[in-house]
């Protein structure tokens, strides 16, 4: 049997401090909005935000709103942590495939260890952090 | 091309340690004297020196001048090199540019960090936003989530991956410089049953952070000849890749910089795969060594379980591989270990790795790795061909 594994929603987490370009996700992320870059000139979506297109180099950059709908392109299960993560063990870490074509980091709740695969749909799931902004995690597609 | 006409005419390394009792100039100390006397130098000639990164010197923008202050060198040309785990052989092939170029003529490299001792680093990156609030374990929760990637891409024998881990811990034996912590034997099995640590990586994955130095006194040709040296090492082809497939949102993560730095130093150097004589690659992570292997051509992509399998890497092998142990079983000096596994090339290649000296010198091929990117694969990506030439 599996060790279950551990949602990480009681870890104690500080609301992280954004760059001046980045900011515009952390604001969204306080009415659970998923705000991702769009290069207009190239037509790709980009994340982790940047200030600049990386695929240009111009900086004509729009923030547009996605549904979150995603899928499971890698993970890792913690088995020994820090703080402040330590004593959760153990929880994932997930590399999600959005599908608007871009991958993020996130933890996956509600996923049991036999359940979690590459390829596996999930979709999000909100964890308020102490100065009103929300944590993009996932769960697993119903 | 103009590489040719740089020698490396010593090299020096301290024994690695888990924490240093020793400041890092004293260690840096160590590498020039021992530099110059074994290769007949006096200091005064040193006119250059580039350091490799270091998380000790890491807090200080005044790193390379406040270092060349205290070993009392006066410099044409003085430089840190901050490319990560690729700044020891990055600093090499800029010693190269730099004497090419006419900017100086000897330099001194040196790689000392003590960061289990002291680490001055303040990190600025992506982490603080996209991977400390995840509870990402590290560059080994990177290397879970890239392992994981290529198992199902591809497979992944971990026994393949063992007998890697086992050939490094038997040169680590027979290396007095590796931290003594690490030289005991090792097992397959004990590899395959160590402590999880980011699933699917172990701890015998991943390299043990350590303090230590190493460095190489680097020169003209033509000054090596007047000096009536009688063997030296050139660097014969360099290539050197930083955050591959840059501009794509996705990329496909079991590919690396190594092949693009990989052709480059091949072509320069006029030289296949098949005519390594021995293999030096950047080992934080053991499945790293397996991902170089399909980058710079040993082997197809996919195949690297297979070829490790098929192949023998030891000193006396077929294809010798991190005969010093690696830095994985030698111990890891920080930023500065990507020192560890280039200084142990130019050794084999002067003839001088006793116990454990491989037979054919003909060449030796020394990689870098540099950086944990996010969601990618790694950040820099560095390949030099090096050769006898006395």
């Amino acid at each position: 049997m599996p060790t279950p594994l551990n949602s990480t929603v009681e870890v104690k987490r500080q609301a992280p401090t954004p760059y001046s370009f980045s900011r515009p996700y952390w604001e969204g992320t306080r009415e659970k909005k998923i705000l991702v870059q769009y290069c207009p000139r190239s037509g790709q979506y980009q994340f982790y935000p940047r200030p600049v297109s990386i695929a240009t180099g111009h900086r004509d950059l729009e923030w547009r709103e996605v549904s979150g709908a995603g899928e499971i392109f890698s993970y890792t299960i913690t088995r020994r942590a820090r703080e402040p993560f330590r004593g959760h063990e153990p929880f994932i870490v997930a590399t999600v495939t959005l599908d608007v074509g871009v991958n993020l980091l996130a933890n996956i709740v509600e996923c049991d260890e036999d359940q979690i695969r590459i390829g596996m749909k999930v979709e999000p799931y909100w964890l308020p952090l102490p100065n009103g902004m929300h944590l993009l995690m996932f769960k697993p597609k119903r | 091309m103009v590489m040719r006409d740089v020698a490396i005419v010593g090299f020096a390394e301290t024994k690695i340690v888990e924490r240093s009792a020793q400041d890092v100039w004293e260690l840096g100390a160590t590498i020039l004297e021992t530099l110059i006397d074994g290769a007949g130098f006096e200091k005064g000639e040193i006119d250059g020196m580039i350091l490799s990164s270091s998380l000790t010197g890491a807090g200080n923008a005044f790193w390379s001048q406040n270092t060349a202050e205290f070993l009392g060198l006066q410099l044409d040309f003085c430089q840190t090199v901050d490319i990560g785990g690729c700044s020891p052989l990055g600093a090499l092939a800029r010693a190269a540019m730099a004497i090419d170029a006419g900017m100086c003529t000897t330099v001194l490299l040196l790689y000392a960090d003590t960061a289990v001792a002291e680490n001055n680093a303040r990190l600025r990156s992506f982490g603080g936003e996209w991977t400390v609030p995840v509870g990402l374990m590290g560059p080994p929760g990177a290397f879970g989530l890239l392992s994981r990637r290529y198992e199902y891409q591809y497979g992944l024998d971990y026994r393949a991956l063992g007998k890697l881990a086992v050939t490094q811990r038997n040169h680590a034996i027979l290396n007095p410089n590796a931290c003594e912590k690490l030289r005991i034997p090792l097992t397959v099995d004990g590899y395959l049953t160590s402590r999880m640590i980011s699933d699917p990586i172990r701890l015998l994955d991943s390299v043990m952070p350590c303090d230590g130095a190493s460095g190489l006194l680097v020169t003209s040709r033509a000054r090596a000849q007047g000096k009536g040296l009688s063997r030296w090492v050139v660097p014969l082809g360099y290539g050197e890749r930083t955050n591959h497939n840059a501009a794509q949102s996705l990329v496909d993560v079991t590919e690396t910089g190594h092949s693009a730095a990989g052709q480059r130093a091949f072509a320069a150097a006029g030289m296949a795969p098949r005519d390594i004589a021995s293999f030096y690659p950047y080992d934080d992570f053991i499945i790293a060594i397996m991902l170089q292997l399909e980058m710079l051509g040993f082997c197809k992509r996919g195949q690297g379980c297979a070829f490790i399998n098929d192949m023998d890497f030891t000193h006396a092998g077929s294809l010798p591989l991190n005969t010093g142990g690696g830095q994985i079983s030698a111990g890891q000096a920080g930023l500065a270990g990507g020192g560890t596994n280039l200084v142990e090339a130019v050794r084999q290649l002067f003839g001088e790795a006793g116990s454990r000296q491989v037979k054919n010198t003909a060449n030796a091929l020394v990689t870098g790795i540099g950086g944990i990117p996010l969601a990618r694969n790694w950040v820099s990506s560095a390949v030099m061909i090096l050769a006898p030439d006395a």
